[in-house]
Formats: structure tokens, sequence, C-alpha cells
């Protein structure tokens, strides 16, 4: 008797799952097309229809090597609204209240993943790697955009001093990373040791500092285009409070769970999963009322919160292990609709209009990451084959670097729309590269399913 | 922002709630018995809803829903996951036939009771009228074990023949009550308008029926390959939004497509036993929100509602006590239990109250709020009663 390749099997079973429910999901949508049957429950079509057409196709590609979130990332973009329009700018729009509570969930992931032995032994790489970076990627962008900004047809109306605050913008995003794609990978590959405990630690590092070089940015930007002159002190102090606030409330918060673990522990993933939608929800309240009561830009930052907490509980308690397999086992249905409905969106009708000039700012960004990591990795002496690939690490972009753009184009309406187009760009470059390079770096590190 | 805090505090209230619920604490039997089936998160929802607190206001329901999809959707998945049959085969054949038969009687005496009523006081527009009988029928035929968790344990291991049948029932005779709710979305005529009733109950069913078809296939194939834990609730949480999503895009039972695509995936796939553990971890949390969504929808702006109530409450006893009897008629084998079988038939459970949820959802309207209201107060009735006349039923035999 012949007995099927279980690959083989996987592979022609999901195809067919995803075939017929494309067929199934066109056919409701035909019977559907003059929008007079149930409108309430198309929601939850949409969604049921992504996350197991995500699910599936993540599994296909995973037998050619992709990484899993590589696949919800291009379902999200062809159900999303600029290919096939299945899932709309509305309905990507409504389902954000997935997308926060997945960062928070995401930052606990995150804090608990890192250990203190750990960070203390690579404590030199992660401070050389997040300094270096952060001065060469935005001094790289910042002198291509400079130099040669005036040769795209996309930024050619700008002036002298928007080029400059454009540049500027530009290089400070271009250093923002995504944790929640690097957790998820680290997870999927089950990777483990020093090269992933030196980029995870940069994430994380980077992921509060890019907050403070954004203000910076944010107040360098308003001189240069002379919105106001004087530089507003009182504004750094506030972002250091808010900072400093959000890992007090997080540290508090991490021992709460720590507590609720060891004195009750049950439903432990449930009352995670209702902790982070909270956090989230609860800085979403609280900053806008804080801002209209006391008339400052106060931030509570729930990722770092988060974080903060998921650090507690994994290096402050003797919870972690069961903080993090609990988080573990609740992970997949969170990555898959938050990277589905990252890709959904995705902007790819920006990409189209500027993607001469998206290209060349990734490819300028990916330089300044390589030499980065490469000088750090000389100064701490790290292996070759750490050097080498540590750059790919590094690629992918997502939530942060959309946030900062938004706020960016918020304040500095001459050159928002710019901004925010490129940017948006940029990042669905990074997005589609970056895990798979991030997924191909673990495997020549040797440090893929080390854990 | 409203809509945010009250979804946060239903699934506080939810997930802190069972904790404290379904527990048998020392009060006094009918309130235990009250409590035991988490009746009182009705109450809290209708605290929580427009009429009273108007923390969860209409607006947020309807952003809500969903959610409550969702919930109606679970439920129906989890409760279609327990007829696997061969577990079912382990039973007496008499049992099955017995299950189903005092079912169908309730359900007859029901909607001829109500049929009766509701023609003759003129209370709902001719479309609604078949909807909603078949509605309260079905709501009526639905029986839970509830009551037996009341009972001693001595008492149970003394009539434990009784009892096992009394189980079976419970567990059986809501797939009556399911199918026949499902009858009433047929009789929907919103698309098809030009042709006759026949003809759209025929449409319908083709359009339900191929809906429902479709999901299953679908699932099949990917329920084909073992998966592991987390695939499974990634699956699961996939395969109820899906399915409840396209049972209310063709305006159809979230409820009753998730039953049928539960039942064929148990007796179809190889992952039935970690399937049904997935369903089955978060069921009294998901039983405890349906409460409170029901609660807050809770339409109770009348006091003379009570007494509508109780007549509904008095046919679906009837309809118990009738059917009761005759399945224990039926043969020689089943004569061995007590005549009065039907007075320890009397606890709902959580499948009417979904039914309720989903009637109201597939059919909104000032009438059918009513209707529901009524029979939120014929289930609390019931909740009251039977406990009572289970003990008598256990202690008479």
């Amino acid at each position: 008797m012949t007995q099927t390749n279980p690959l083989k099997k996987t592979l022609i079973t999901n195809f067919l799952f995803l075939l017929f429910l494309t067929l199934f999901a066109a056919g409701i949508n035909y019977l559907n097309k003059e929008g007079n049957f149930g409108q309430t429950g198309y929601e939850s079509f949409a969604l049921g229809f992504v996350m197991l057409a995500a699910y599936s196709a993540a599994k296909l590609l995973k037998t050619i090597g992709l990484p899993i979130i590589s696949g919800y990332i291009f379902s999200g973009i062809i159900a999303g609204p600029y290919i096939t329009g299945f899932l709309n700018l509305e309905m990507v729009h409504k389902f954000s209240l997935i997308d926060d509570l997945a960062l928070s969930f995401i930052g606990m992931t995150a804090g608990g993943a890192l250990k203190i032995e750990s960070l203390k032994k690579r404590s030199r790489a992660i401070f050389l790697n997040t300094l270096l970076q952060s001065i060469m990627v935005f001094l790289f962008v910042y002198s291509f955009i400079i130099f040669t900004g005036h040769y795209f047809q996309f930024i050619r109306n700008l002036t002298h001093p928007q080029i400059i605050a454009f540049a500027v913008l530009l290089g400070v995003i271009a250093i923002a990373r995504s944790p929640s794609s690097a957790i998820a990978i680290i997870n999927e590959c089950r990777a483990s040791g020093p090269f992933t405990d030196t980029i995870l630690g940069v994430t994380i590092v980077m992921d509060v500092f890019i907050i403070i070089f954004f203000t910076i940015a944010m107040t360098a930007v308003q001189i240069i285009l002379a919105e106001s002159g004087v530089v507003d002190y009182l504004s750094f102090s506030i972002l250091f409070c808010a900072i400093a606030i959000s890992f007090i409330i997080g540290a508090l918060l991490g021992k709460l769970i720590s507590f609720y673990i060891k004195s009750f522990g049950h439903d432990l993933a449930l009352l995670l999963l209702f902790v982070s939608f909270t956090v989230s929800k609860i800085c979403m309240a609280v900053n806008p009322l804080i801002e209209t009561h006391f008339n400052i830009d106060f931030h509570l930052e729930p990722l770092l919160i988060c974080m903060s907490a998921g650090f507690t509980v994994q290096n402050f308690s003797r919870e972690g292990k069961l903080f993090l397999g609990t988080l573990d086992r609740i992970s997949l249905p969170i990555y898959l609709l938050f990277f589905t409905l990252a890709g959904a969106a995705l902007d790819i009708k920006a990409l189209r209009m500027c993607w001469p000039l998206a290209l060349c700012i990734a490819m300028v960004r990916v330089f300044g990451i390589f030499a980065a990591t490469w000088l750090s990795g000389s100064l701490t002496k790290d292996p070759v084959k750490h050097k080498k690939n540590a750059w790919m690490a590094y690629i992918t972009q997502a939530g942060v670097a959309i946030g900062l753009a938004q706020i960016a184009a918020r304040q500095s309406m001459e050159i928002g729309v710019y901004l925010s187009t490129i940017v948006l760009a940029v990042i669905t470059i990074n997005q589609i590269i970056g895990p798979i390079t991030f997924k191909i770096a673990l495997g020549l590190t040797g440090e893929a399913q080390k854990k | 922002m409203k809509i945010i805090f009250a979804f946060l505090l239903i699934i506080f209230l939810a997930f802190s709630g069972y904790h404290l619920s379904f527990k048998k604490f020392r009060l006094p039997l009918f309130i235990r018995g009250f409590y035991l089936s988490g009746t009182e998160f009705l109450f809290l929802g209708f605290l929580l809803g427009p009429r009273l607190l108007n923390v969860i206001d209409n607006e947020t329901v309807k952003a809500l829903e969903p959610f409550t999809t969702f919930l109606l959707g679970w439920i129906g998945f989890l409760f279609g996951l327990q007829f696997e049959i061969k577990k079912l085969r382990r039973y007496p054949f008499e049992f099955l036939i017995g299950s189903i038969l005092e079912g169908l009687i309730t359900f007859i005496i029901v909607f001829a009771g109500s049929y009766f009523i509701l023609t003759n006081i003129n209370f709902l527009e001719d479309n609604l009228l078949l909807p909603a009988i078949l509605m309260l029928s079905a709501a009526a035929s639905c029986t839970a074990p509830t009551g037996l968790a009341l009972s001693t344990t001595r008492l149970i291991k003394k009539h434990n023949n009784t009892v096992k049948l009394l189980q079976y029932i419970s567990s059986i005779d809501g797939l009556i009550a399911l199918i026949i709710f499902g009858l009433a979305f047929f009789c929907r005529i919103p698309f098809f308008s030009e042709a006759g009733l026949f003809y759209d109950i025929g449409k319908n069913a083709l359009l339900y029926m191929g809906a429902s078809l479709g999901c299953i296939i679908l699932f099949a194939i990917l329920l084909s390959i073992r998966k592991d834990g987390p695939e499974l609730i990634l699956i699961a949480i996939g395969m109820v939004v899906f399915t409840g999503g396209t049972a209310r895009v063709l305006n159809f039972s979230p409820l009753l497509i998730n039953f049928l695509v539960g039942f064929s995936l148990i007796n179809l796939t190889r992952n039935e036993d970690r399937l049904f553990t997935v369903f089955v971890a978060i069921e009294k949390p998901v039983y405890l929100l349906l409460l409170i969504f029901l609660g807050v929808s809770w339409n109770f702006d009348t006091i003379w509602i009570l007494f509508p109530a109780a007549a509904y409450c008095m046919l679906r006893f009837f309809g118990k006590i009738l059917g009761g009897y005759v399945i224990t008629h039926i043969n020689s084998e089943m004569k061995k239990y007590p005549s009065l079988l039907g007075i320890g038939l009397l606890s709902p459970g959580g499948l009417p109250l979904a039914i309720l949820l989903d009637f109201q959802k597939g059919f909104p309207g000032l009438h059918i709020s009513l209707l529901a209201g009524m029979v939120i107060i014929s289930v609390i009735y019931n909740d009251i009663l039977s406990p009572n006349l289970l003990q008598r039923l256990l202690r008479d035999k």
C-alpha cells in the first residue's frame, strides 16, 4: 500500500480548501452583489473568510519556505481594498479593534521574551546596535533625500526647507522597527541564542527610543518650517514623564498578573487577552482626556505598558514560564488577524504612485542597517555569520512607523501628504521583504529551531 | 468609546461571573435552581441595558452584532458536536424515539396553543405570525439537565435509569426544536417577493441548504488533516465566524447552520475529541454572555406580560407532561419509567435562550421583542418550578 507524503497531503488539502473557500466566498458575494442581503453579517463573513484563507495560504507558502506571517500579509494584501476589495477600507478601519488588542498582546509577549540574564550578556551589542543603527540609518536616508530628492518627480514640488523637513522625518521613521513581526518570526522559528537575543533587545529598545527621536525630529521640523522658532523643552519633559509612567504602570500590571497566576491561575489566556485589550483602550481614552483637560501632549504608550508588564512577570516572578506558555498557546489567531489586517491596510495605491522613490529609500535604509550592524558586530567581535546576516533581521517595519507618519502628516500639513504616501509605500516593501529575510537570517545563523 | 466600555464590561462580567455561577451554594432550592442556570445574568443584562442604566444602549447592541453572531454560532456548533452518532448508539433505540416524540408532542401542543391565541388577538403582522409561532414552539420543546445538578447523589443513584433517560432526552430534544426553528427562516419573503410563499420557501431552503452543505464540505476538507491545539483554536474561531457570517448575509440562522456544521464535522472528521474540547472550554462564559445580551434586549415595559408568559409556561408544561406520558407507554421497555416523566423535563436550559436571541436578530421589531420578553419570563418561571418538580418525580417514583 502506498503512503501519501504528509507534506504533499498538506499541500493538496490546503490548496483545495483555499480554492473552494474562494469559490464559496465569490458565490456569496455574487448573491450579495446588490447589497440586499443582511449587511450586518457581511463583516463576520469577511472576517471569517480572511482568517481561514490566511491560515490556509500561510500553510501553503510555508511549504516553500516562506514565514507564516508573510502568508498572512500576502493574504491581507490580496483580500484588501486595493486588489480584490473583499475587505474594504471601512471594514479594515472597523477591525482596528483587533489591531489594538494584538499590539498590546504582542507587546506583552515581547516583554516576556526578554530575560535579564540574556540582556546582560548582550548589553554591549544591543547598545552599539541601537546607537549605530539610529545614527547611520538616519544619516543614510537623510542624505539620500537631500542629495537626490530633486531627481524624483514625486517631491520635486517641495521647497528646500520642506525637503529638509521631509528628509529629517523620513530618516527618523526609517529607524523604526516592527517588534510584532520580530516576535512572530522568532516564535515561528523557535529561535534562541545570542543573535536572537540581540535582535529582540535592539528591536524593543529601539521601539522606546524611536518615540524620543521622533519628538526631537518633530521639534526640529517645526523650527525648519518656521512654525515656531523656539525649542519646546516642556514637551520633552512630558515625553520622558509619559514613558516613565508607562513603564511604572506596566511593572505594576506585571506584578498584578503574577499575583493572579500565583493565587488563582485559571483562565490565564482569557485574562491576558482582557488585560491587553483594556490597556490599549484605557490609553486611548485617557490620552485625549489629559490633552483636553491639561493642554499637554501626554501619551501613555500601551505597547510600552504591556512590554513592561511582560518583562516584570518574566524577570521578577516565578510565573514567567507559564505566562509565556499561555501567550504562546493563544498567539496564533492574534498574529493571523493582526498581520492579515496589516496586509490589507498596506497602501498599494501609494506604492503604485511612488514606487521608484520608495524602492530607493528602502534600499538606502537596508544599506544603513547593513553598515551599522557590520560595524557593531566588528566592535563586539561577533562571529562573521552574525555580522554578515544581521541586517536581514532589521528590515521589517509596521504599525509604529505608520503611526509616526500619520502624526507627522497631521502636524506638518505642507509635507504631510508626501510623507504619509512615501512612508506607506516604503513600509509595504519592507513588510513584504522583511519577514522573509529575517527567517533566512535565523536559518543562516543556526539559531532557528533551537528553543 | 461607550461601545468599547460596554464590551469590556460584558466580557469582564461573564468571565469573572462564571466561576461563581453554576456552583452548589447552600441556598433555598428554588433560588439555587435560578442561580445554577445563571439566570441572574439575565437581570444583570437588563440592568445594564437601555431600559434601566443604559450602559449598553441600542447603538452598542447594534455595534456588537458580529459578536452576538459569534456567540450564537459557538453555541450552535457546540450543540452539534454533542451529536456524535457512535456515542448516541450506546443508548437504547427507544430513548432516541422517545426523545424525538417528546419534543414533537411539546412542539405540537405549544404550536396549536400559540396559533390559536396569536391568530385571535391580532398581535403580529401576517408575515411574522408563522415564524413567531415556530420560534415559540421550538423554544418550548427544549429541555436541559440543569435540575439534575441540584439533586442529591443518593437520589440520582437510586433512580439511575430515570436520570439517564432524563439526561438523554435533555440532550436530544433540542435537535427537533432547532430544526423546527430553522423553518421559521424558510418562511421569510424578503428577496423573492414577486413569487408565491411556497416558491420562496423552496428557494430559501435551497439557498440555506446549499450554504450549509458548502460550509460542511469546506471544513471537512480543512479538518481532514490532524491539527495541533493552537491551530484548532484558530480554525474553530474561523469556522464559527465564517459560518455565522454566511448565515447572517443570507438572513439565515447562525445557530442552526453552525449546529449542522458541528453535527456533520463531529461525525465526519478525525479531530472530533479535540474539537469538542476547544468548544467546550469556554461554554460557560459564552452562555453567560448570551444571557447578558438577552437581558439587555429584554422588553419588560408592561407588567401584563407576566400573564401571557404564565399561559405559555402552562402550554409547555402540558406538552411536556403529555410527551412524557406518551413515551413511557410506547413499549414495554419504556413502561418501567414513571408516567409523570414530563415533570422532570421542565428545565429549559440555554438553547431556548439562544433560539430567542437568534430570532430577535433575524426578525427585529417591537412585537417580536415583546414576545421574546414573554419567553424570557416563562424561562424564569420554569427555572423556579423545575427543581421542585424534578425532586418530586424522583422521590415519588
